[in-house]
């Protein structure tokens, strides 16, 4: 299950930034912190979502995934962060259409094969808009983790 | 025959997982026998000759075969089509 796993110090119900650069410095900076990646992970963030985009527009609602190259990550985590306004990112898969982003999942993962299950999960839960708008409303990290739990218990 | 499917991201870290995984889902319940490469964008082309390539990223080469964006996987928006577009590839 991802919520018993979810690391309360990774989780942030107000983040402020301009642009993605900003949110990644920020997110990036507390994952890091904790102890999750190494120091070259923001930086590894930053330069990949300008060639590889991870917004997404979720039937509606904007989020983005970032995520980089095993090399970076110490252990594997999962951080989530509410914007407290909307940050323009481009779609994934396209080079320039844009998405207003509300929430950001951004994943360290270490060993792809072995959280294979775990990435489903978590992308299975992003395809749901009820779900994503439940979080955008919590406010709180213990509501956030309780909206999560919910879920999965529906999967 | 077996068929070859090339399944690629920008790292080979997140998103083509996922994409695998549903392709070999995919052609499991529709009777193919496929093989999966999982890679980097940037390793397409050392790992073909394959059947198709499914992507979760912005590719502008043309590799001289059959691409399919993956990102209805991740999205959940237009799986089904993208379902059918693999399919129809695959059943050639």
């Amino acid at each position: 299950m991802i919520w018993e796993e979810l690391d309360r110090e990774l989780i942030l119900t107000e983040l402020e930034a301009e642009n993605f650069e900003e949110v990644f410095e920020k997110l990036g900076g507390v994952v890091t912190e904790v102890g999750y990646a190494k120091d070259t992970y923001v930086r590894a963030l930053i330069n990949r979502e300008k060639e590889y985009p991870t917004g997404l527009d979720a039937s509606g609602v904007g989020i983005a995934i970032p995520h980089t190259d095993i090399s970076h990550v110490i252990k594997s985590g999962t951080a989530i962060a509410k914007l407290t306004k909307p940050v323009t990112f481009i779609q994934m898969g396209t080079e320039d259409e844009e998405v207003e982003v509300q929430l950001i999942f951004m994943l360290a993962v270490k060993d792809p094969k072995s959280h294979l299950t775990k990435l489903q999960t978590i992308i299975t839960m992003i395809q749901d808009p009820e779900f994503l708008k439940k979080l955008i409303e919590a406010d709180d990290v213990d509501s956030i983790i309780e909206i999560i739990k919910e879920k999965e218990g529906t999967l | 025959m077996k068929k070859r499917v090339i399944v690629a991201c920008g790292g080979a870290v997140a998103t083509s997982t996922i994409a695998a995984n549903k392709v070999v889902e995919l052609c499991k319940n529709n009777g193919i026998d496929v093989e999966i490469c999982q890679c980097r964008i940037s390793e397409i082309a050392s790992n073909l000759p394959a059947d198709l390539i499914v992507t979760t990223s912005n590719v502008r080469r043309d590799y001289g075969i059959p691409l399919i964006k993956g990102m209805p996987f991740i999205s959940g928006m237009g799986v089904e089509k993208t379902e059918a577009n693999i399919l129809k590839v695959l059943n050639q």
